[in-house]
């Protein structure tokens, strides 16, 4: 029954899900080496900062263990693993009050705008995210990060849809802005989408 | 379709993590919250069905069942006998078979306190399988 290191290694994340569902903790721990990082970051991108991002990041592997025979497979299970981090990220940032959708954009726009003149172009998407507005910067991240559609973000975020949808498209005219200005490639040709 | 391209790009950025350089560190940090959490949810279910064995147990002491195991083995005691009467050859079997099973409280007792603790761990067991 007990796999060797190696094995578990190579072995396909479906196969580590269903040596998991069976009580296999071992298997579960290779999944949380493997995708820990991609959900630390994600939390940061969405405005953790680096211990919040990381408890979260816990929290959600753990609900990801409990609920794991619900994993269906029919996505990757990081991005299932993902889902449940943006949830619980949401859920706090709607608890603590932080700042509620419909009042960021004024403030918080002015105090960031110009925020990033003068610095390199060459601004990568983490630094990019933090030019956005926190309700922006969770829009984007929910929709483009964790994968969840529009409506989805509303839900979660207990937003009307509409406001869900300028804040995502505010969002992504800053970024585009930051990360592909006028003239800039960013080598789009070769990703085939569009 | 610039948008489309620039959607596209911004979800493969997105997907485009870094590895942290503590990432077996954070693994061992969630692998260790799971096994603590999953040893106390064994501990906490064995002694729910320890203690709901328990519970059953002195129900059933309770409602003399011994009382009525008794009476009830006395009765099927006469009524066998009354029926081996007819055939001597399996009385004498019944009878070399029965002197060395006598049930008597402490047999009660010892298998009641079998069946909590086999309880217990069936109990535990179904909710590792689950």
């Amino acid at each position: 029954m007990a796999q060797s290191l190696a094995a578990r290694a190579s072995a396909h994340d479906l196969d580590l899900v269903a040596q998991a569902t069976r009580g296999d903790r071992q298997a579960f721990g290779e999944l949380v080496r493997r995708h820990g990082s991609a959900i630390r970051a994600l939390l940061r991108r969405m405005g953790a900062d680096a211990t919040l991002a990381d408890d979260l990041a816990q929290d959600a592997f753990l609900a990801a263990f409990e609920q794991i025979g619900e994993f269906r497979g029919d996505g990757p299970f990081q991005s299932w693993v993902k889902r449940i981090a943006a949830r619980l990220y949401v859920k706090r940032w709607r608890r603590d009050g932080r700042v509620s959708l419909s009042e960021d954009v004024s403030e918080l726009e002015a105090a960031m705008d110009g925020a990033f003149v003068g610095s390199d172009d060459r601004l990568d998407l983490d630094d990019a995210l933090r030019s956005l507005a926190p309700g922006e910067r969770v829009c984007v991240s929910l929709c483009y990060g964790a994968g969840f559609s529009h409506t989805e973000a509303a839900a979660a975020l207990n937003a009307p849809l509409g406001t869900v949808k300028s804040h995502v498209k505010r969002g992504l005219d800053k970024l585009k802005a930051r990360l592909a200005p006028p003239g800039k490639s960013l080598g789009l040709e070769a990703n085939g989408h569009g | 379709m610039a948008d489309r391209s620039f959607e596209a790009e911004l979800e493969r950025r997105f997907a485009d993590s870094p590895v942290f350089p503590d990432a077996d560190l954070f693994a061992a940090r969630v692998g260790a919250v799971v096994d603590r959490g999953w040893g106390a949810r064994r501990l906490l279910i064995g002694g729910l069905g320890l203690v709901g064995g328990l519970i059953g147990g002195i129900q059933v002491l309770r409602l003399d069942l011994v009382e009525h195991i008794g009476g009830f083995q006395t009765s099927t005691q006469t009524l066998v006998s009354s029926g081996l009467a007819h055939f001597p050859q399996v009385r004498a079997m019944a009878d070399m078979i029965s002197s060395g099973a006598s049930m008597d409280a402490e047999v009660l007792w010892m298998s009641g306190g079998l069946a909590i603790l086999a309880l217990g761990l069936f109990v535990t067991r179904a909710f590792r399988d689950i």
